[in-house]
């Protein structure tokens, strides 16, 4: 082995702010895909929890399907496999877009609901059913007790398992890589590519990501630690 | 514990005793060990692929390893690569030598070395046959395909600064894209555009394009500072040449009767 290490070289020039500019997407990627993930998870815990049976067997289905493959072979199926089934013209426009963010947008946000959906029912289940019972006793609807008891109090419990879905979904965007997205792991690999120095430029990355999730579970754990005091004071 | 110090010396010794062959020469080691591994792709027709039949890695490229093989007396092993794992799968010692379409490019020299020019290509563009895009001055703002780690992907955006290159882990990847309206053009060597035109169903829908993007001599990927190796490799391919046997093994890929036909128009460098 002779591996000469040069740390100045990841920093020198523009690798410096490939990184930067990675981590940047990285973020905003990660960013959208954590909004659109709670969102679409919440309403698939409703569906899975609303007694209707379609409705349930809906949510059943797109869970498992989606829990249970895997995330790589979602994305190309969004990005070379939807194409068959999109209609021309839309496609024509489509495609002039920065279709490669858009794609692992929505594979990261459609993968990672599934599992916040099961985290957010097992959340909803630990709270006694006489709440609801209680709330629909008061004339709520049943999306209101939902929405003003039950949800309030869920989202409290899970939110220890829902930092680690967030810091999972962070994680995942890397594969998006596969797709030509440059994100941290795909500027980590030009670096490396460009300088031959693959030992620094992956360590580097490495640190971005650790140091990316520390915050990101140290933020949440603060917040949730004030929002639980100020909760139980009142 | 007992038995983990003994383990852990084990273990310690085998590592030394593996550094140190790494010091001791490729060929030696290659001609102890009775097979040449080499790095190859598996997905460039007619480079390096796997054929439908047989389900092996044939091509232009693995047909020049089994020739160097044949040279040591020993077997031929090959081991798919991608143009980013081929030069770190090198360095790790988990490959002997490269013959994956790798340009021999002054900054790769810096990590590992090369043989002579075993095949000159040039980089072009593979576009949709009306497309209207001829030459890289076409490509502003829009999206072009490439693969990542490779030369072209670098070379494209010194060319058209005002294109977007989106590069894909392997080329048919990229075609799908082009295929698929993604990208307008699929940027890379001028042979492997022609491999990937004529693998596809209609290759008269596309057609390759525009100037000499850059000159990518192909050579072939060696250890770091191991002369004998490299002066074996040299010497093995200018032989070929001469004995006429390169010749043989071009006109099998890249003859008129092939899909992929070039004709053979450069010499190799001979030395005296």
């Amino acid at each position: 082995m002779q591996y000469t290490f040069n740390w100045a070289i990841i920093f020198s020039g523009e690798y410096g702010r490939w990184f930067l500019d990675g981590l940047a997407t990285t973020l905003e990627m990660s960013g959208i895909s954590i909004v659109l993930a709670l969102v679409l998870g919440t309403f698939l815990t409703v569906l899975r929890l609303s007694r209707i049976t379609p409705l349930v067997w809906f949510a059943v289905s797109y869970i498992e399907f989606f829990r249970n493959t895997p995330l790589m072979v979602q994305i190309f199926f969004w990005y070379f496999g939807s194409d068959p089934i999109l209609p021309g013209f839309f496609k024509a426009w489509l495609y002039r877009q920065n279709i490669e963010f858009a794609t692992a947008i929505i594979a990261l946000s459609t993968y990672t609901a599934a599992f916040i959906a099961e985290e957010l029912r097992s959340g909803i289940l630990s709270i006694p059913k006489t709440q609801l019972e209680a709330s629909r006793a008061t004339g709520l609807s049943f999306l209101q007790a939902m929405a003003y008891v039950i949800l309030p109090q869920a989202f409290r419990i899970i939110i220890p398992p829902l930092i680690s879905q967030f810091l999972n979904l962070i994680k995942n965007s890397s594969l998006a890589m596969t797709i030509g997205v440059m994100e941290l792991t795909y500027m980590a690999r030009q670096v490396e590519a460009h300088t031959f120095h693959g030992f620094e430029a992956f360590t580097v990355s490495t640190l971005i990501y650790l140091s990316l999730s520390l915050l990101v579970s140290f933020l949440i754990t603060q917040y949730n630690r004030r929002f639980l005091r100020i909760g139980s004071a009142r | 514990m007992n038995g983990f110090w003994k383990q852990t010396v084990l273990v310690l010794t085998a590592l030394i005793l593996a550094v140190g062959s790494a010091h001791a020469g490729k060929l030696e080691a290659i001609k102890s060990r009775g097979k040449l591994v080499a790095g190859v792709k598996d997905s460039q027709p007619p480079f390096g692929y796997v054929d439908e039949q047989t389900r092996q890695i044939v091509g232009f490229e693995i047909d020049l390893c089994a020739a160097l093989a044949k040279k040591l007396g020993v077997d031929l092993e090959l081991k798919p690569v991608t143009s980013a794992t081929r030069i770190p799968m090198l360095e790790q010692g988990a490959i002997d030598l490269i013959a994956a379409t790798m340009t021999h490019k002054i900054e790769r020299e810096e990590k590992i070395d090369f043989s002579i020019t075993y095949f000159p290509a040039t980089q072009k563009l593979l576009v949709k046959k009306d497309s209207g895009i001829t030459s890289v001055a076409d490509l502003a703002g829009k999206k072009v395909g490439s693969a990542k780690g490779s030369t072209s992907e670098q070379n494209i955006k010194k060319a058209q600064p005002a294109c977007e290159v989106v590069s894909f882990e392997t080329y048919p990847e990229a075609f799908l894209a082009l295929k698929q309206g993604k990208v307008v053009a699929v940027t890379t060597d001028a042979p492997i555009l022609l491999g990937i035109r004529n693998s596809d169903d209609n290759p008269d829908a596309w057609a390759i394009v525009g100037e000499d993007i850059a000159a990518e001599p192909y050579g072939i990927g060696l250890p770091e500072n191991d002369s004998d190796f490299r002066d074996f490799v040299n010497i093995s391919l200018m032989e070929l040449w001469k004995s006429g046997e390169y010749q043989k093994i071009y006109d099998k890929w890249f003859g008129p009767s092939t899909k992929f036909p070039i004709p053979l128009t450069w010499t190799m460098e001979i030395w005296p």
